[in-house]
């Protein structure tokens, strides 16, 4: 049986020598070259590719012109009622212009009207003047003769300000105690809609009218602000000198701010995340549109068939395309990156902007890291897109596809532009995130920060271009996904089929939703478990819940979506040696599973909040019986993290490439952990534990190592405060608790790399790459000669 | 020149589950020679021509074409045939030279032997008057001689044509078959398939008859008249499809599952009606193939 399966497997491996085949780099460039020139004689492409950039940065840029120039035109119209009451006030007006020395160097449009004027018919009543006077502002103000109306009250004249007459006045007196920081109170917004309602209490009060609704208004408002505070002072200093104070004594120290950032540096700032997040956005869509018309419209015209029956060979097809659309996904971004530079630094140079002064013209050279930085990202959008679009059948359903995409990607570019995101040792493993963050820290002239997060980034990066080049790959190898066009979708059906055509395992679609319904499931359950816990129930509970989560969707799947849940979760008997084995490379794999961990907390270190709370834990795990911490923080956590991970998620995989199904469990067991600084070194114990379980085909072995591994982490200071006189040669005691003498984890590396040896040697207990689906079997003779070509 | 051996292909299919579209297929064709694969819609000649052109592969069973396998040496085998098809189209925004010229180019061959070949070529179909012209403004005839040119660019010595005279008016099909004909007698070694009988009749050297999978006889005209004591071939091909709808369920077998009869009908129609193109005709078969 066994020999008939191996031999099977080698039949799928030379079945495909062909494919296999190297690409031919002539072969590439014909197919190209076709691609771009196709590409170029498509007026839709060309549109978004090339005209609109070139059409759009300009036609903001006029726009902004023209916004500008218009409001540089109309200056703020201010119309100040009452001036004769001004006689004895420091002065405020100068001509039709605010004094100088009071307003900034933009003009103001300054129209002066007497009190009596407005109010002639009436002059008797003074409240009823103020009303007049009042409502014709509001009026002018509201129907936007003005942006601004300032109502100077009559009082102004008979020197009866608070503090200025010794008359007391027991209304006035009160308010300039209870108010004496502002006391020509400037109006809100409701007096200037309220129907005149001044009181007396603010009668006294400069009024200043304005509309929130109208921008122009806003800013007059605030501007106006500034000299009546400007004029405000004035006065006071001149009181101040009335009654024999050095008015220097008001301010006793002033501050200068001192910006060290060269101007290089404030334009670096700026441009670093404006420009790698424009650029990006550009690849995205100019990768987009290409591979939609290059497979799926190829598709829907009838013209892929034409081509996969050429002598071209898939690997070369696929080269061809990925390369046309990288080309143009380049194209896109650099076109509207030079097309952005040029209208902006010639818009900047005309428009002064205010607040964003600061971006002054981009600083070129270190754009050119950005350039550099493009290739891998635009080259992982292009892999990436035309992997989607070949699943889809017309350019219509494409653009169905490539949203979901768009979503998943767009937050990878709009993470690194928000405050304070800087580039460390979680955002370096981000894809896209760390290849921003790096161009940025380079733009910024930090290279030491960049140099040191490099080899991450790149490896991030590569191993995801990696990825989605093979995923392309895979989808032109692929009938169901080249042919599958006739089959209509019904949901009913569909759940018969799940029934109908189950298997004795997990398919790859299967094992992908079991993993992300437990991460969806973890994060959600992680929300319930907000307190620390105090008692040993509490501590169960919040153990229990997420592991129960991880452990039902394996489970129920299993159950209902495969023939026999026992082979989907890979509970496989096994020889007595091998578990053995296992509990052996759990003990000597400890030492090296706490050094990786030491060493991420060294490079992350949790903060001391974290810490503060996870103190009474561990004096709670320390007070428990032994047992008890055993069963639910070593046995349980191994039992499910096993059969979910290395079981369902795992078997599910295998099928489709050994080296797949052991990175994809290692990476979502690690994310499962939660924090960084366990899921690093539980990604790195997945990937062993992974491959373990794939030389001996069970999880048995893996629930050892597992269990293992973690009854040492929590009875290591148990162990430690022991009397046994053996534990001496192993444990010394540090600063963090019990460690590992380094003679001893020197030896345990040695030791757990001679398990690892034997079983590489075991014999392996079911041959999982045996599959009686033909295209099962295809595709894991794909990985097995994609991995001997690697 | 064509070796086919218990071919058998099998699709997942969310309605039926596991579907043989292809089962247990097994004929052999000579050079010179045009071998007929005549079926209703859905009956899996489409399925057999895509993997003699190493577009799909087999589950079981093997294929060679001139000498080389269709899964071991699929690059070979591209290169030692030509497929028409209608399911293969032309580029809309390359012209019909162009287009002749990058499928000569990828068949690797050199610039100026392929430029020869392609005058030649281009006179011999009578397709100068449009050799500049954008293959989206071609008409259905001269698309289908742009295919044709395509698939002879490299002289194979294995043509297939599957279901080639679909849409084509009488004129362009009669011209077709014409060149069908010029090819054979060139020593070429071809196999055309069709659901429209009198093209059989007139043009195949050797027929097989295909339903639901199963090649149920293969002969020359002539033979498969004795064998099944019918004058006329539409009779013969009749007698053959109920012959094994009848075993069929008389096994317990339910095949007939394949084909619905309302699906059969129309069907059954679209193989007498030779104007009627089947994709309009019973679009359902149609897709159930697929």
């Amino acid at each position: 049986m066994k020999k008939s399966q191996a031999n099977h497997r080698q039949v799928a491996v030379k079945e495909h020598s062909d494919d296999n085949q190297r690409p031919r780099l002539s072969a590439i460039g014909m197919i190209y070259l076709r691609e771009m020139r196709d590409q170029f004689r498509d007026r839709r492409t060309m549109f978004t590719i090339a005209v609109l950039p070139l059409v759009l940065y300009p036609l903001l840029g006029m726009v902004m012109m023209q916004v500008a120039q218009f409001s540089q035109q109309r200056p703020a119209s201010v119309c100040v009622i009452g001036v004769e009451h001004l006689d004895h006030a420091p002065p405020l007006l100068e001509g039709d212009q605010f004094a100088k020395g009071l307003s900034d160097d933009q003009a103001m449009q300054v129209d002066e009207y007497r009190w009596d004027e407005l109010s002639r018919n009436d002059s008797s009543a003074e409240a009823s003047d103020a009303m007049t006077a009042g409502e014709q502002a509001n009026q002018w103000v509201k129907s936007g003769r003005y942006d601004v109306a300032l109502v100077i009250p009559p009082h102004f004249q008979r020197d009866e300000l608070p503090g200025d007459a010794q008359i007391t006045d027991l209304q006035n007196e009160n308010k300039a105690s209870g108010d004496p920081s502002d006391p020509p109170n400037t109006s809100t917004a409701d007096n200037a809609h309220a129907d005149v309602a001044v009181t007396p209490a603010t009668a006294n009060d400069v009024q200043l009218v304005f509309h929130m609704g109208r921008d122009s208004s806003a800013m007059a408002k605030g501007r106006v602000q500034s000299v009546l505070s400007a004029w405000r002072s004035q006065w006071v200093i001149k009181r101040i000198e009335s009654n024999g104070i050095d008015p220097k004594s008001l301010a006793p120290f002033n501050w200068s701010p001192t910006d060290v950032a060269s101007q290089r540096n404030r334009e670096a700032a700026f441009w670093s995340k404006v420009l790698p997040f424009i650029m990006l956005i550009w690849a995205m869509t100019g990768a987009f549109y290409p591979a939609i018309d290059l497979v799926a419209g190829e598709k829907e015209r009838g013209t892929l068939e034409t081509l996969l029956c050429s002598p071209a060979l898939r690997s070369e097809i696929v080269w061809g395309k990925m390369s046309a659309v990288f080309t143009f996904s380049m194209l896109t971004a650099l076109l509207n990156a030079v097309s952005m530079l040029v209208t902006s630094s010639l818009v900047l140079a005309q428009v002064d902007l205010g607040p964003l002064s600061s971006m002054g013209s981009p600083p070129l050279i270190p754009m050119l890291w950005l350039l550099v930085a493009l290739v891998p990202l635009s080259a992982l959008f292009s892999a990436l897109a035309l992997a989607v679009a070949a699943m889809a059948n017309s350019s219509k359903e494409g653009q169905y596809y490539l949203m979901p995409l768009m979503m998943v990607t767009l937050p990878l570019v709009m993470l690194p532009i928000l405050p304070g995101t800087t580039l460390n040792v979680g955002t370096s493993l981000v894809p896209v995130t760390g290849m921003f963050l790096l161009v940025r820290s380079l733009i910024e002239g930090q290279y030491g920060v960049a140099m040191m997060y490099l080899p991450v980034v790149l490896t991030v990066t590569l191993l995801c271009l990696l990825g989605a080049a093979r995923w392309a790959q895979h989808q032109f190898q692929s009938e169901s996904v080249l042919f599958g066009a006739g089959d209509r979708w019904e949901f009913r059906l569909w759940l018969k089929h799940l029934w109908r055509d189950r298997k004795a395992w997990p398919t790859p679609a299967q094992a992908y939703l079991c993993g992300a319904l437990i991460l969806i499931a973890l994060f959600f359950a992680r929300f319930l478990i907000s307190e620390i816990p105090t008692g040993l129930a509490g501590l169960a509970k919040m153990i229990l819940l997420p592991q129960m989560v991880i452990l039902i969707p394996a489970v129920l799947m299993a159950c209902f979506l495969t023939r026999s849940p026992r082979e989907a979760l890979r509970i496989r008997k096994t020889h007595w040696s091998v578990l053995a084995m296992a509990v052996i490379l759990g003990l000597t794999l400890h030492p090296t599973y706490l050094m990786i961990s030491s060493f991420v907390q060294q490079m992350s270190p949790p903060t001391p909040e974290m810490l503060e709370l996870m103190l009474p834990l561990s004096t709670l795990v320390s007070e428990s019986p032994w047992w008890m911490i055993v069963l639910l923080m070593a046995l349980l956590p191994a039992v499910c993290e096993e059969l979910a991970f290395r079981g369902f998620v795992f078997g599910g995989l295998v099928r489709q490439g050994t080296l797949r199904a052991i990175v994809l469990s290692a990476f979502m067991f690690g994310i499962s952990h939660g924090v960084l600084q366990q899921s690093i070194p539980a990604f790195v114990i997945g990937l062993l534990i992974g491959w373990v379980s794939l030389r001996t085909g069970s999880i048995l072995p893996c629930l050892l190592i597992h269990l293992t591994n973690n009854s040492m982490s929590t009875m290591l200071q148990r162990i430690a405060e022991s009397d046994w006189p053996i534990v001496n040669l192993f444990l010394h005691s540090s600063a963090t608790g019990p460690a590992y003498n380094p003679l001893w984890t020197l030896v345990s590396m040695g030791l757990a790399a001679t398990c690892l040896l034997y079983f590489g040697n075991v014999q392996s207990v079911s041959d999982e790459a045996d599959s009686s689906d033909q295209e099962e079997a295809d595709a894991t003779a794909l990985d097995a000669a994609g991995l001997a070509s690697a | 020149m064509i070796q086919v051996n218990n071919l058998t292909k099998t699709y997942q299919d969310l309605r039926r589950g596991s579907f043989t579209a292809v089962d247990h297929v097994s004929f052999a064709v000579k050079p010179g020679e045009i071998f007929g694969l005549l079926g209703p819609n859905g009956a899996g000649k489409t399925t057999v021509l895509r993997i003699l052109s190493t577009v799909l592969k087999p589950t079981h069973g093997t294929a060679v074409v001139a000498g080389y396998d269709v899964v071991r040496d699929a690059a070979d085998v591209r290169r030692s045939i030509g497929f028409v098809s209608n399911n293969t189209a032309t580029y809309d925004r390359m012209t019909a030279w162009e287009l002749v010229r990058y499928f000569g180019r990828l068949h690797g061959m050199q610039a100026d032997s392929l430029d020869q070949r392609m005058d030649a070529l281009f006179g011999k179909l009578r397709m100068d008057d449009f050799r500049d012209v954008p293959c989206a403004k071609l008409s259905t005839g001269m698309k289908q001689k742009v295919s044709i040119a395509r698939a002879l660019i490299h002289d194979p010595p294995v043509l297939v044509f599957d279901e080639a005279t679909l849409g084509l008016d009488v004129m362009v099909a009669r011209n077709l078959l014409q060149v069908i004909r010029a090819l054979r007698d060139a020593g070429k070694c071809l196999i055309f398939s069709t659901h429209i009988m009198s093209e059989v009749e007139r043009l195949c050297d050797r027929i097989a008859i295909m339903y639901q999978g199963q090649i149920l006889d293969t002969g020359t005209l002539d033979e498969l008249k004795q064998r099944h004591g019918h004058a006329d071939f539409e009779e013969v091909f009749f007698s053959l499809l109920s012959q094994h709808e009848a075993s069929a369920s008389s096994e317990g077998n339910p095949t007939s599952e394949a084909l619905t009869l309302e699906d059969e009908a129309l069907s059954l129609e679209s193989l007498t009606e030779h104007a009627v193109p089947a994709k309009q005709a019973s679009p359902s078969a149609q897709d159930s193939l697929v």
